[in-house]
């Protein structure tokens, strides 16, 4: 196959369409526009008063026009992407964020609020299947590229050992890995490594800095060139676009590292405990809705350390078939025993509870000690959303303990971005352990556990991540205390009656938080459970932007969801995830897809995932929008689909007659995304 | 009778027709030869072998239209038949353990003293505890790093450019160049071809190991080992051979026998593995480093060394045993070492060939599903070996504060100190009276060792050190409250019990750091002394 050659600049197919030289004339036009937009912004300020002085106005408000159309190292706009189109703002709307990181968007239609309509049922999801010619002829590619495979190792074993050393055995050495376990890596994942660890520079917001590289040998070495190539990023998970290196919540770190420094040395137990730490769980119980929370340093490691110490030997785990591999991980070093379900099937799980639950454990029929039930609240390979209201009513008469893993879920959906509970109106201690991570929706990292304060008490002893780990750092945390506290808004009167004594039990402030309200969210936190250097501006304190990301998530997860349909795509998952992912089946469509996206005049990164994190046959383009994206950001990555789409043969969903043209639904997006879910 | 017979001389016929028109078609198939030939050759006029053919063709046939899933619990010996109604009522009667157990008074109480810090970590952090600053010698902050102003401004520098998220993992864009300069940086550090890095500390070696050790690799590790390398190898699923705590002595002889062992069943060769520690998490000693090497060079293992406490606390300028004992840091075929403890930043690295390393960007597990680590917590890792590379005197600093720490203790009579003389962490075991101290102290233990050695498939040793740990653990953590009200801070090295292999004896652990100056350790440590004494008289 002629696709391992790499992106050499000579021996892509589909050179780079030569950059129209770029209009200054709109560009110079726009950024006089701003700046007088600026201008008149900063007057205004000046008449009305600040409302409180907690809530201290940053420089951000006020940062000049360079500040927000970042042009850097790239040089003009010729890829479209430094300078926003459409209509540049009045006086009212303040741009406080850098159009590159997270995108300039004022048009209050493009807005949509992801909430599950009360009563109604659960949609369940469809997968639709494609032609048989395309099944067909995706076995026969991974046929061809098998043999092919094996001949090459073959051939190659016999003229030229030395490159296949480490796969021999070699002085008494066993080789490292057998060369029957590393087949698919290197036959198969190699031909298309063009895809995968590309190396970035900058802010992995809306736009993404990639560093050129090419491969000489057929990708057994990649060359990082110095040029960059700035590029529409629909792949890093910033749901709700706070990865950002400007603005209220950078801001926040800043000062956070001045006065905290940059790490906590060591882990809780033994002496990496400090006051903030403290103070983020109980943020984050507060923003989940749960009486007390324990963070830990990494997201994998939170399910990894943590499940082990809910459960042991005796009793059941009921795994959901796709659930993540730190989910795996951490079921299997917990020694207990361990079923699956197909995905997101109600019935198989109720048949499966019945007959785990009868026939008590195997051999010995003795009932189990306990059973836990992990789902994902949305999954990150499918897009589907776990159907919460129905595990609910299992979990009524069948008396297991839930664990919902919000890593994807969390920020994302929800009126009020607190996850799956939030988006079906369901109180979140309905569930015995919520848990999420920071690095999808908050542009931090690590991950969080939540539940009452009983068990995360025992957690903190029992799970190996307070004893074994470090700490995670204070930057970190304040990353999380900031974006947290935008999208819950802050309350400044304080509501909450006494101060909040810090650290003198690890979650006694999380505790006395909750007592004085029962169903706390939504709710805003007071600013007495924050830190008392933390000043966040005016738009991010009120929860205004924070609504805003939120409303400008949904819209644009549902846009790019039923575009995608509407042109003719076969797509998974449920239309309020930001996770879309594109079905492609044939493996030589993900090379071609990938670079043809890449290509283009607005380059544009997205991900493909194949097998063995997807069965064979579904390979895929997985989508992953966020809130820095503006309408016309979702206009293009349609419009490239569309285009590509045609040229690869993609278009296996909806009939000829059901179609829309790509100018229908750009022009219909605010109809489209307007559809109720059960018309739809 | 010619007519009685006429209509069974049809079907006769019929079926002789049908049958030689059977065997024509069957013979014009490709490969209808062979078959015949595979036949007649073991059917060889015995109606019975060919009777066992058919039995084995179908077993075969059974075994793979056999559902693979529900074979565990559904298989027919064990799986009971309930109607629906028996199945609700059992159901019905079912009752759940609860989720977790409320802590006790004990626990709630010991939870309530961990050491939480006021403002910035550092030498004289103030404690939330008791609103007072207290002297450091809890966290992990070994050459100082927690407070370099340079690291700080390049960290901040960072955020300015990247933000505080990667936003993914490495495979789709959250491979930034400045993870990419870490892993450099490491590498040339410690002179390998190449390195790699993880986004924790505990998750890196027990990531590590998964990757390369598989089913039927052969494991031979140290009885005394931490967490993150028992996790790592129960995800294996390797095969596990034992050696006694940091005694080479014992590893020799568990290597001739693995050989023995591999020799008598000639069975193929396997991939084997020596895994250790070079400062031990449990207790501070130190492995012989030149001693492991040539071990492993003669028996042909492949060594797995986990230098998360050596890296940045011992060598002249911090690279860990490698330096110390002058051996080439590439004859060791996986090095990990953590940057959250040795460069005050977070997550651990494996450093090592580029084969060894490339193999980790996909089968690692928490390589290759997780976000990556922070950049800016990446450039304070690079700006880390910087300083550790230009300025040895902070290791000197460190020497001496350890040893100054050393001197101090070595006088307490009540106590015992397993760890090494040169090492970071200072683990301070209580002397028992209530036992004979042969059995207490791990080293005299050694010296009166029995002439029969261990079982190396029992990670239980021979002669199992005695110790009541209820009792020292209260008696230790007495201590450190008492310490921690007189403004030092200490904590007791913290183990989920129950949950290690083999339980580690209850101790204190000591951290030193050289951002203490002289004197405040030796003041620092004379507070404990005093306490120590006047205890246990």
């Amino acid at each position: 196959m002629a696709l391992n050659r790499g992106s050499s600049p000579t021996s892509s197919i589909f050179k780079k369409q030569k950059h129209s030289p770029s209009s200054p004339p709109t560009a110079a036009s726009y950024l006089s526009a701003l700046s007088q937009a600026d201008a008149r912004a900063r007057n205004a300020q000046r008449g009305t008063p600040t409302s409180t002085p907690a809530l201290s106005l940053s420089s951000s408000l006020t940062t000049s026009t360079e500040d927000t159309v970042l042009t850097e190292e790239d040089g003009g706009n010729s890829d479209g992407l430094a300078i926003p189109v459409g209509k540049p703002p009045n006086s009212e709307q303040l741009y406080t964020t850098v159009h590159t990181e997270f995108g300039h968007c004022y048009n209050e239609e493009y807005r949509h609020i992801s909430q599950h309509p009360q009563g109604a049922p659960v949609p369940r999801h469809v997968e639709q299947d494609p032609p048989y010619y395309i099944l067909f002829s995706t076995y026969i590619s991974y046929l061809i590229l098998i043999v092919l495979g094996h001949l090459r190792d073959f051939l190659g074993k016999r003229f030229r050992a030395q490159s296949y050393k480490h796969l021999t055995p070699h002085d008494g050495y066993a080789p490292l890995n057998s060369d029957f376990d590393s087949f698919y890596t290197r036959r198969l994942k190699k031909r298309m490594d063009e895809c995968f660890l590309q190396p970035v520079t900058g802010v992995a917001g809306r736009t993404i800095s990639l560093l050129d590289r090419y491969t000489p040998d057929c990708n057994q070495t990649q060359i990082i060139l110095d040029t960059r190539t700035r590029a529409l990023n629909v792949s890093s998970y910033n749901y709700l676009g706070f990865a950002q290196a400007r603005g209220g919540c950078a801001d926040a770190v800043e000062e956070s590292m001045k006065r905290y420094g940059v790490t906590s040395c060591g882990s809780r137990l033994e002496g990496g405990s400090t006051d903030l730490h403290t103070l983020a769980e109980s943020v984050v119980a507060k923003f989940v809705g749960m009486e007390a929370a324990v963070i830990s340093s990494m997201g994998f490691a939170t399910n990894s350390t943590f499940i082990p110490a809910l459960v042991s030997k005796g009793c059941l785990i009921i795994s959901d078939e796709l659930n993540h591999s730190s989910i795996r991980f951490g079921a299997r070093s917990s020694g207990a025993h361990v079923r699956m379900f197909k995905h997101n099937d109600m019935e198989a799980l109720e048949s499966l509870l019945r007959e785990a639950i009868s026939q008590g454990q195997p051999k010995t029929h003795r009932p189990w000690k306990k059973i836990l039930l992990i789902v994902e609240g949305m999954y990150s390979m499918e897009g589907t959303m776990v159907d919460l209201p129905s595990v609910l009513m299992l979990k009524e008469k069948y008396k297991f303990y839930l664990f919902v893993d919000e890593a994807h879920s969390i920020g994302a959906i929800g009126p009020h971005g607190r996850g799956v509970c939030d988006y079906f109106g369901v109180d979140p201690r309905k569930v015995d352990v919520l848990m999420g991570t920071f690095t999808k929706s908050f542009g931090a990292s690590g991950g969080y556990l939540s539940g009452n304060k009983a068990l995360i008490d025992r957690l903190r002893i029992r799970g190996y991540s307070g004893a074994y780990t470090e700490a995670i750092a204070p930057p970190v945390l304040t990353q999380i205390i900031a974006s947290m506290a935008s999208i819950m808004s802050i309350d400044d009167d304080g509501s909450v009656p006494g101060a909040i004594k810090l650290g003198l039990h690890p979650s006694s402030s999380s505790s006395t938080l909750h007592q004085v309200v029962d169903y706390p969210h939504p709710g805003p936190i007071s600013q007495r459970a924050l830190p008392h250097w933390l000043s966040l501006p005016l738009p991010l304190a009120s929860g205004a932007e924070g609504l805003m990301r939120l409303r400008r998530l949904s819209f644009n997860s549902y846009y790019l969801h039923r575009g995608l349909d509407k042109l003719g795509f076969i797509t998974y998952g449920h239309p309020s995830s930001p996770i879309v992912p594109l079905l492609l089946f044939n493996p030589a469509k993900m090379i071609m897809f990938h670079r043809m996206m890449k290509d283009r005049k607005t380059p544009i990164v997205i991900v493909v995932v194949a097998y063995p994190a997807t069965p064979l046959v579904t390979s895929r383009v997985r989508f992953c929008v966020s809130a820095s994206h503006t309408k016309e950001d979702i206009d293009s990555v349609l419009m490239a689909c569309d285009e590509i789409g045609d040229v690869l043969d993609l278009k296996h969903g909806l009939s000829k007659g059901e179609r829309w043209s790509i100018d229908e639904v750009c022009r219909r997006a605010v109809e489209l995304v307007h559809i109720p879910d059960h018309e739809h | 009778m010619a007519s009685a017979s006429s209509p069974l001389d049809t079907v006769v016929l019929t079926i002789a027709h049908s049958l030689s028109a059977v065997e024509r078609t069957f013979y014009k198939l490709p490969g209808s030869a062979i078959i015949e030939r595979y036949v007649r050759s073991s059917h060889q006029n015995d109606p019975g072998r060919t009777f066992l053919e058919l039995i084995i063709f179908f077993l075969v046939v059974r075994t793979l239209l056999q559902s693979r899933t529900r074979a565990d619990s559904n298989n027919a010996k064990n799986f009971i038949e309930f109607t629906e109604k028996e199945i609700d009522e059992l159901v019905e009667d079912w009752v759940p353990e609860p989720l977790s157990r409320p802590l006790d008074d004990v626990e709630a109480a010991e939870l309530a003293a961990v050491p939480v810090v006021a403002g910035p970590n550092g030498p004289h952090p103030i404690l939330v505890n008791t609103g007072k600053p207290a002297i450091n010698l809890a966290s992990l902050n070994f050459t100082g790093l927690a407070n370099n102003e340079h690291i700080k401004q390049r960290a901040l520098e960072a955020m300015r450019k990247y933000g505080v998220g990667s936003c993914g993992p490495t495979g789709f864009y959250g491979n930034f160049d400045v993870h990419i300069q870490c892993e450099k940086d490491i590498a040339e550090f410690l002179d390998t071809e190449s390195a790699i890095l993880y986004w924790q500390g505990f998750s890196t070696i027990s990531s590590v190991i998964p990757a390369f050790c598989k089913r039927g690799d052969i494991i031979v590790v140290d009885r005394a080992v931490t967490l993150s390398i028992q996790k790592g190898m129960e995800i294996s699923r390797s095969t596990i051979r034992w050696y006694d705590h940091n005694d080479l002595h014992s590893l020799e002889e568990v290597l001739q026998s693995v050989e023995k062992e591999r020799r008598k069943r000639k069975g193929p060769l396997t991939r084997r593995f020596i895994i250790t520690e070079g400062i031990f998490e449990r207790d501070g000693t130190m492995t012989d480093l030149p001693k492991l090497i040539e071990l492993k060079q003669k028996y042909k293992y492949r060594l797995i060394l986990d230098e998360s406490f050596s890296f940045g606390s011992v060598g002249r300028t911090g690279r860990g045993l490698t330096e110390l004992y002058n051996v080439k840091a590439s004859k060791v075929d996986m090095l990990v070492g953590s940057c959250a403890i040795g460069l005050c930043a977070t997550g651990g690295f494996c450093a090592g060939s580029k084969n060894v390393v490339e193999h980790q960007r996909i089968n690692a597990p928490a390589y290759v599903f997780s976000a990556s680590m922070p950049p800016l917590l990446a450039v304070s890792a690079s700006e880390g070996i910087n300083v550790l590379r230009d300025t040895p005197s902070l290791l000197t600093r460190l020497q001496d504060n350890i040893r100054a720490a050393r001197a101090l203790l070595d006088q307490v009579e009540c106590i015992s100190i397993p760890s090494h003389r040169a090492s970071p962490i200072i683990h301070i075991y209580l002397r028992n009276t209530a036992y004979t101290d042969n059995l207490l102290h791990p080293s005299s233990a050694a010296s009166m060792a029995s002439s029969k050695p261990s079982n190396p498939s029992s990670p239980v040793p021979r002669d199992v050190p005695v110790f009541d740990i209820e009792r020292e653990e209260r008696l230790l953590q007495e201590v450190v409250e008492e310490a921690m009200a007189q403004g030092v801070m200490i904590t007791k090295a913290k183990r989920v019990r129950g949950l290690e292999i083999t339980e580690a004896r209850p101790s204190i652990r000591l951290a030193m750091s050289s951002a203490l100056s002289k004197s405040d350790t030796e003041k620092a440590v004379h507070v404990l002394v005093k306490i120590l004494k006047r205890k246990f008289r």
